[in-house]
């Protein structure tokens, strides 16, 4: 079976929501469940915001192929390897798109969990943060310019 | 009045062939305005519908037969502009107008320009308007008919004057605490607020009092005992223009979140017959005394010693008149056109009031609205995907909304009224079960999480109605904990739906889904890490 990931989607209100735990076991009871399905083409990330209606409360959860989730990951990962070997970690593009906006310049401090940069694809914004604290030694997008998968964006040493 | 050419020694008024109003236009909107135009409908009346940019092209606009644009989309824009409405009414040649509930409706100045430019006001007179929405002026009214009101005062209170804080301190000390600074003008629970001990009394005065002239444009407050536990229960009243007035039995709407009802059934819970009779006896009194006619509602409170308090009286027709018919098989609106066109009360009317003494059937309505109710029912507009209500025996959906419709922001959020009835109270709240499990709405946060848990709530369902206050909402539901358990849910929906690939996976395909599995359980990750 494909595997799936799913994750609430930014314009969810609710920013407490717990990470999803998996139902019960049981029934679900009859009429209380609508999947509306994507409610929008996926995005160039591959990734799919779906409607769901459970018991009259209203969710859109963004569902990511597993394969291209883990493939994302590894371009993160490839440059935490980077950095491991050399001392540089460098940020690499992980979805195809326009740099919507640049939250860093060179010199800077940042730490784990940071937004260095937004890169933008069919509407959605995707914010790339910091996978660990450092300092920001090159910034090499700026905002308006298309960026291809891999494509380095930020070096923290 | 009804510009209809009869045969001559023919009684416009009592043919029932003829309609009481050629043409009449609807100052309103959403789901009251298309209610009004079907029973013109049914009547052979013509309807104008009058409309704001937000509603371009809405469901009571289609539904009539001219529509009049007011103006943009606020209120104050639109369906609160009098001259527009009243320069639209004679424009497309109406007879009447019909306000509605909210907006113009209770405006007393609206009644009397509408008469003044020759047209017919579908409600209660102008004169009685004005003195009932003074809630002062209906205290002191319903006092004077040997009416039970809640004590209080009957005059406005002084507000910042340090030389008559004596007088106020001690007429509150005599009320007794905790009590309710209210807004003379007042509606909605705004202008109100709660008081604990004297010292705390200039400054509520002093707030209620900026708070209701800012709302209402009036700055009249005054001092009423709070009367808590109570329930909330009012009578619909229907007069004629000959000071007739009838009781068409009590709606209890005792569950309600910041003095919004949320839910109202008919008729009260655990009444007695001599208490029944009593209520409805008092809020004739009431009517007759402030010269009421057409349709009215006259609201209580019922404390835990079983006494009725007199409250307010709403000179209009109420969002939640529906329930009165279902029970006593009138149409409420069809009543008012044709008392508006000078007809005495009908005789369906006298004998549903006799009928209200020993209710046979019970009907209960719950409303949706576009707010989420996770979030302090904080409003939630927006476009409608799928809207699908319940049908069948026993039911009744008043709404205005289409599939694809949008919610504006504008007004209120109540979308749809959903009402049930049957022999008893369990057997119509087993059928308002039935339909709200049938509804099925995307695009929109409504309340149906918190309706759906309404009716299943064992204490709501207690037959003696000893569990209904106005307090309920908040000691029993907590909308966070249930929006938490159904996002689990959704989630593992939501997997499965990006599994299969299907562009729309609906609930009949629910049979075939695997998303209970092990297989499914591998696939649901958690993401963001």
């Amino acid at each position: 079976m494909r595997k799936v990931r799913v994750s609430s989607a930014p314009s969810t209100a609710h920013a407490d929501d717990p990470t999803f735990a998996l139902p019960s076991d049981g029934p679900v009871p009859a009429g209380h469940l609508v999947v509306q399905g994507p409610i929008g083409p996926p995005g160039s990330d591959g990734k799919r915001p779906i409607e769901v209606v459970v018991d009259g409360w209203r969710f859109v959860l963004v569902v990511e192929d597993d394969a291209r989730a883990a493939l994302r990951e590894r371009a993160t990962r490839s440059g935490d390897d980077v950095g491991r070997g050399g001392g540089a970690l460098e940020i690499r593009a992980i979805i195809p798109g326009r740099v919507a906006s640049v939250a860093v310049t060179p010199g800077d401090t940042v730490e784990a969990g940071q937004t260095l940069l937004a890169v933008e694809a069919m509407k959605m914004q995707n914010e790339l943060r910091a996978p660990r604290g450092g300092t920001v030694s090159r910034v090499a997008a700026s905002p308006g310019a298309t960026v291809e998968v891999g494509d380095v964006l930020v070096v923290l040493e | 009045m009804t510009g209809i050419d009869a045969a001559p020694g023919v009684s416009l008024r009592k043919d029932t062939r003829i309609p009481p109003f050629r043409r009449i236009l609807i100052a309103n909107r959403g789901e009251i305005a298309l209610r009004i135009i079907r029973t013109c409908r049914d009547l052979g009346v013509e309807v104008v519908a009058v409309y704001s940019d937000a509603d371009a092209g809405a469901a009571h606009v289609s539904a009539a037969d001219a529509a009049v644009r007011l103006g943009e989309a606020p209120a104050g824009e639109s369906y609160l502009r009098a001259d527009r409405i009243i320069d639209a009414a004679l424009a497309t040649g109406a007879d009447a107008i019909h306000p509605g509930y909210g907006f113009l409706s209770e405006r007393a100045s609206f009644a009397r320009a509408v008469v003044e430019a020759g047209l017919v006001f579908i409600g209660p007179p102008a004169d009685a308007i004005d003195a009932l929405g003074d809630k002062l002026a209906a205290r002191r009214t319903a006092a004077a008919a040997d009416v039970p009101v809640v004590p209080g005062t009957f005059d406005p209170a002084p507000v910042d004057r340090a030389d008559a804080i004596g007088d106020i301190a001690a007429a509150a000390e005599g009320i007794g605490f905790p009590l309710l600074v209210k807004a003379a003008a007042g509606g909605g629970g705004r202008g109100m607020r709660r008081v604990e001990t004297g010292l705390e009394l200039p400054a509520a005065l002093t707030a209620a009092s900026s708070e209701a002239r800012a709302a209402f444009g009036d700055g009249a407050v005054y001092l009423e005992r709070e009367v808590r536990p109570a329930r909330h229960i009012e009578v619909q009243l229907l007069g004629d223009a000959y000071g007739d007035v009838v009781a068409l039995g009590e709606r209890d709407c005792s569950v309600q979140r910041r003095h919004q009802k949320l839910v109202e059934e008919t008729p009260a819970p655990g009444l007695t017959a001599d208490e029944r009779r009593a209520l409805h006896a008092m809020a004739v009194r009431a009517a007759r005394a402030a010269g009421l006619s057409n349709a009215s509602t006259a609201e209580f409170l019922f404390d835990r010693h079983r006494r009725f308090w007199f409250l307010e009286v709403n000179a209009r027709l109420q969002v939640e008149h529906g329930v009165t018919e279902l029970v006593t098989d009138l149409d409420l609106v069809a009543e008012q056109l044709w008392i508006a066109a000078g007809r005495p009360l009908s005789d369906r009317a006298r004998e549903a009031a006799a009928r209200a003494l020993a209710p046979t059937r019970h009907a209960i309505e719950v409303r949706l609205a576009a707010e989420d109710p996770s979030r302090e029912f904080a409003p939630a507009p927006g476009r409608v995907g799928t809207w699908a209500m319940p049908s069948g025996p026993g039911v009744r959906v008043d709404t205005a909304i289409r599939p694809g419709d949008r919610v504006p922001p504008d007004y209120d959020p109540m979308i749809a009224k959903v009402m049930a009835v049957a022999g008893a109270r369990r057997e119509a709240i087993a059928v308002l079960r039935r339909a709200l499990d049938e509804i099925e709405v995307t695009g929109i946060q409504t309340t149906l999480p918190f309706d759906r848990a309404l009716v299943r709530d064992e204490q709501f369902l207690g037959d003696d109605g000893e569990e209904l206050s106005t307090d309920w909402v908040a000691e029993h539901w907590d909308g966070r904990a249930d929006r938490r358990r159904a996002l689990d849910v959704a989630a593992a929906a939501a997997a499965h739906s990006g599994i299969a690939h299907k562009p729309s996976l609906r609930k009949d395909d629910r049979p075939n889904w695997p998303w209970r599995t092990a297989g499914l359980a591998a696939a649901i990750d958690r993401w963001p890490r």
